[in-house]
C-alpha cells in the first residue's frame, strides 16, 4: 500500500501562467508516455521477476514516479 | 516558531527526503556497500528529528500524525499545489 505525504518531492514556484507549458507537461505526467503509465507498469512487472533485487527496485521505481505529483 | 525557522524546517526535510530517495534505489542493488548504508544512517537522523519536529509545531506531513483532540483538521491547511510547500 501506499501513503501520502503532504509536501512536494522538489519545490515548485510559478512565476508566470503558461498554458502551452502546462499543456505539455499534462502529457508528460498522464500521457501515454507518462509518469502515471510508467509508474503502473513498474508496479506490475514487479509481480513477474524472479529477481528478489529487481523485484525491490521496481517497487521503489514505481514508488519514486508516483511520488513526482 | 516563525515563518522563517518553518521553511527552514521544511527545506530540511525537502533536502534529506530526496537524499534517501536515491540512496534507497542505489542500495535496493547494493545492500552491502557500507559507505552508502553509514550515510544512509546519517541522513535518515537528521530527517527523522526534522519531520518529528515540524510535524510537533506545524501539523502533520502524514495523516498518520493528525491529532484529533478537537476535530479532522487534514484537509484544513493548503495542498502543495495550491502554493509554495
Amino acid at each position: 500500500m501506499w501513503s501520502y505525504e503532504r509536501r512536494l518531492q522538489y519545490p515548485v514556484n510559478i512565476k508566470e501562467r503558461n498554458p502551452r507549458l502546462a499543456q505539455v507537461i499534462m502529457s508528460q505526467f498522464g500521457g501515454p508516455d507518462g509518469e502515471l503509465a510508467a509508474s503502473m507498469r513498474y508496479l506490475s512487472q514487479r509481480y513477474s521477476t524472479k529477481n528478489r533485487k529487481v523485484a525491490g527496485i521496481l517497487t521503489d521505481i514505481g514508488t519514486e514516479e508516483l511520488a513526482h505529483r | 516558531m516563525d515563518k522563517t525557522s518553518r521553511e527552514k524546517l521544511f527545506a530540511c526535510i525537502t533536502a534529506t527526503s530526496f537524499v534517501l530517495d536515491d540512496l534507497r534505489l542505489y542500495l535496493d542493488t547494493h545492500p552491502n556497500d557500507q559507505e552508502a548504508l553509514d550515510y544512509w544512517r546519517k541522513v535518515q537522523r537528521v530527517r527523522n528529528e526534522a519531520v518529528e519536529e515540524y510535524t510537533k509545531c506545524f501539523g502533520p506531513i502524514y495523516s498518520y500524525d493528525v491529532d484529533v483532540s478537537n476535530r479532522w483538521t487534514w484537509v484544513d491547511e493548503p495542498w502543495p499545489w495550491e502554493g509554495r510547500c
